[in-house]
C-alpha cells in the first residue's frame, strides 16, 4: 500500500529527530473534554454512554487525546503519533475517520529551539514524500495580541478580540460593534449603582449563583470605570483591519511591520520579540508570512504554519501554550505540534 | 378506515383549552369520551377524525414518525428537535395563542451582567479564574447552543434540565438558566432576570402537519383557520 509506505517513510523522519511513540487512548471521557474544550466541541465528538451511564467519546483529535496521555504521566514529552481521530464535520462529504500523523512537543522548555525542531522535522518528512514546490505560509497569533494589547482601547474590548481571532465571523462582526460602538447601555445603569450600594452592606462572601458578591460588585465597579464609550472605535478598527491585510515574504517582514507601526502612530517596538518566526530564515525554504491566518483552531496562541506543496495543504501545527492548562494541569505547559496531513499526499 | 385523519392536540392546561376552541370555531365539535381521563376524542359528524391528547413534545416527534397526521404544538419544541425530525414536519399556520420567549436569564443580583457580552465576559472569568466552566441549565440544548455560540458564549457547558429550571441557580446546579416564558413572572418570583439582548427565540403554537400526507390534507386543512 502506498500510504502504508508513505506514512512509515515519515515516522521514520520522526524517530530520527528524537520523537517517541504515544499511544493515546482512543476512549476518552467525553464530560472531561466538554468540561475543558466547551460546548460548541460536543457536537463534533462521537459519544455513548457506557453501561454506567458515563458519556464517553472515541478522541476526537489526537493532540488533545497525546495531551491527556501527557498528563496522565504515560508518555514522554517529545511524542509522535501515529492513527485514527474521529469527528463530526458539518460539511458535506468529510470524514468521520481521519488519519492523523504528527509530533507534539508537550512541555517545551525552548520556545525558539522548539518551535524551529518541529517545522524543521515536518518540512523534513514533506520533503521526502513530496518534494516539489514546497511552500511554507506562518502567522504568529501573539503578534496579534501584541497589536491589540498596545491599542487604546477599553479591557473588555482587548480581551474579546483576543478570544474570538481564530472565530474569523465573530471577530468581524465584533469589528462592525468596536466601529459603531454599540455596547453601550445608560439606562439600566442607574437602578443598578442603587443595588450596587445595598450589596455593598452585604456580607462579602455570600455566594450567588456561583459567583460572590465580592466578585459581582469588583467587575461591576470595573465596568463603570472601564469607559464603554469611546470615540477611537473607527480608527481603532481601521489598524486592526489593515494589520490583517499584511501579507509578505519573510525576509521583507521586519520592513513590513515597521511600516506598519509608522503608518500608524504605533511604538516601533510593539512587534518586537518574534523570534520564532525570524528564525525560518534558517530554513533555506521560501516562506510567507500572513497575519490573517491560522484562526480556525482555538488553542494555538503563537506561532501558526502550513505547508503547502503545490495547491495543496500537507501539514500544519502550530504552538498552543494553554492547551495542557484547559486539560486540568496543575501549572502553564507550553507546548508546540504539527500534523501531516495524509490526504493531501 | 383509508382516508381516516389522527389530530394531536395538547393534553394538558391552557395550551389544550385554546387549542380546542381553535378547532370549535372552525366549526368541529370536539366530542369528549364519556370516560373523563380517557385520551382520544372525536369530531362530531366526523366520523374519519380521531383526535389523540399528548404532551405538546410528544406531538412533534409521533408527526416526525407519522403516526399523526396533524398536530397542535409550540414553535419552540419543533425548533428543538433533530433536525431529521424537523423535516419531517411542515409548518402550517401560526396561532394565536401559545405565545411564549425562549430567553436567557441571570441573578437579578448579578447586577454586572446585563447583555450576552457581560456574560461572554464572566464565562471567560470563570474559566480562567477556576477552570471551570460557567453552566447553562435548560429544557431546551439545541436552540441555547446555536444561540450562544452564535453570540461568541463559548466556555460553557450547558446542563439539561427536565423542569423548575429556575431554581438550578440557587441549589448549585447552574449557574444561569434559558427557559420558556410567557409572562416572565416565574423568572421574577425566582430572582432572576432577562438579558437585554437574550431572547432566544420568539415562540407560539402552531398548526403542524406530517409532510408526508401534506397533499392528502390539504382539503381538511383549508376547512380550518
Amino acid at each position: 500500500m502506498k500510504s502504508k509506505k508513505l506514512s512509515e517513510q515519515i515516522i521514520k523522519t520522526f524517530k530520527n529527530n528524537g520523537f517517541v511513540l504515544s499511544e493515546p487512548d482512543v476512549l476518552l471521557d467525553s464530560e472531561y473534554i466538554i468540561q475543558r474544550s466547551g460546548e460548541n466541541f460536543r457536537r463534533s465528538m462521537l459519544t455513548f454512554e457506557n453501561e454506567d451511564g458515563k458519556v464517553m467519546c472515541l478522541r476526537p483529535d489526537l493532540t488533545v487525546a497525546s495531551c491527556v496521555k501527557f498528563l496522565e504521566k504515560k508518555s514522554k514529552s517529545k511524542i509522535y503519533y501515529s492513527g485514527q481521530a474521529y469527528r463530526r464535520n458539518n460539511k458535506k462529504g468529510s470524514d468521520l475517520v481521519n488519519d492523523q500523523l504528527g509530533i507534539e512537543i508537550l512541555g517545551s522548555k525552548n520556545q525558539l529551539q522548539d518551535d524551529f525542531k518541529v517545522i524543521k522535522t515536518i518540512l523534513n518528512s514533506a520533503e521526502k514524500i513530496k518534494s516539489k514546490n514546497i511552500q511554507v505560509k506562518v502567522g504568529d497569533i501573539g503578534l496579534f495580541k501584541r497589536l491589540i494589547n498596545s491599542l487604546d482601547m477599553p479591557e473588555r474590548w482587548k480581551l474579546r478580540l483576543i478570544k474570538h481571532f481564530w472565530r474569523p465571523k465573530y471577530f468581524e462582526e465584533l469589528l462592525e460593534r468596536l466601529e459603531k460602538n454599540s455596547d453601550i447601555d445608560s439606562v439600566t445603569f442607574d437602578t443598578d449603582k442603587k443595588r450596587f450600594y445595598e450589596m455593598k452592606k452585604m456580607e462579602q462572601g455570600k455566594v450567588i449563583a456561583g459567583r460572590s458578591i465580592a466578585e459581582i460588585l469588583k467587575r461591576f465597579d470595573k465596568k463603570i470605570k472601564d469607559p464603554r464609550s469611546f470615540s477611537e472605535g473607527k480608527e481603532i478598527v481601521k489598524i486592526i483591519r489593515s494589520f490583517l491585510k499584511i501579507n509578505c515574504k519573510l525576509p521583507q517582514l521586519d520592513a513590513k511591520l515597521l511600516d506598519f507601526a509608522n503608518k500608524n502612530n504605533l511604538k516601533e517596538n510593539i512587534f518586537k520579540e518574534f523570534k520564532s518566526i525570524q528564525s525560518l530564515k534558517k530554513l533555506n525554504q521560501e516562506v510567507i508570512f500572513i497575519t490573517n491566518f491560522g484562526r480556525d483552531i482555538e488553542y494555538y496562541t503563537g506561532i501558526v504554519f502550513e505547508i503547502f506543496a503545490g495547491k495543496k495543504e500537507i501539514a500544519r501545527g502550530g504552538r498552543y501554550d494553554d492547551l495542557l492548562k484547559s486539560l486540568g494541569a496543575k501549572k502553564d505547559i507550553p507546548a508546540v505540534g504539527a500534523a501531516i496531513n495524509l490526504k493531501n499526499i | 378506515m383509508k382516508d381516516l385523519i389522527t389530530i394531536g392536540l395538547p393534553s394538558k392546561g391552557r395550551l389544550k383549552e385554546k387549542a380546542v376552541s381553535f378547532f370549535e370555531d372552525s366549526g368541529l365539535k370536539i366530542l369528549q369520551s364519556d370516560k373523563e381521563r380517557n385520551y382520544f376524542a372525536n369530531i362530531e359528524n366526523k366520523p374519519n377524525i380521531k383526535i389523540i391528547y399528548l404532551h405538546a413534545k410528544e406531538i412533534i416527534q409521533r408527526l416526525g414518525d407519522g403516526t399523526l397526521d396533524v398536530g397542535i404544538s409550540g414553535l419552540d419544541l419543533l425548533n428543538e428537535s433533530e433536525k431529521s425530525l424537523q423535516d419531517k414536519i411542515g409548518i402550517k399556520q401560526k396561532l394565536n395563542f401559545g405565545g411564549a420567549n425562549l430567553v436567557v436569564a441571570v441573578p437579578d443580583d448579578w447586577i454586572d451582567v446585563q447583555t450576552i457580552a457581560d456574560l461572554e465576559e464572566v464565562a471567560f472569568d470563570i474559566r480562567s479564574k477556576r477552570n471551570t466552566r460557567l453552566r447553562v441549565a435548560t429544557k431546551y440544548p439545541n436552540l441555547t447552543n446555536n444561540f450562544l455560540i452564535s453570540k461568541g458564549v463559548t466556555q460553557y457547558k450547558s446542563i439539561s434540565s427536565l423542569g423548575a429550571t429556575e431554581t438550578y441557580p440557587f441549589i448549585g446546579s447552574s449557574e444561569i438558566i434559558t427557559d420558556i416564558t410567557s409572562t416572565g413572572k416565574t423568572l421574577q418570583d425566582n430572582n432572576l432576570r432577562v438579558l437585554k439582548d437574550g431572547l432566544i427565540l420568539k415562540s407560539a403554537a402552531f398548526l403542524l402537519v406530517s409532510k408526508k400526507k401534506a397533499a392528502k390534507l390539504q382539503p381538511f386543512l383549508n376547512s380550518l383557520g
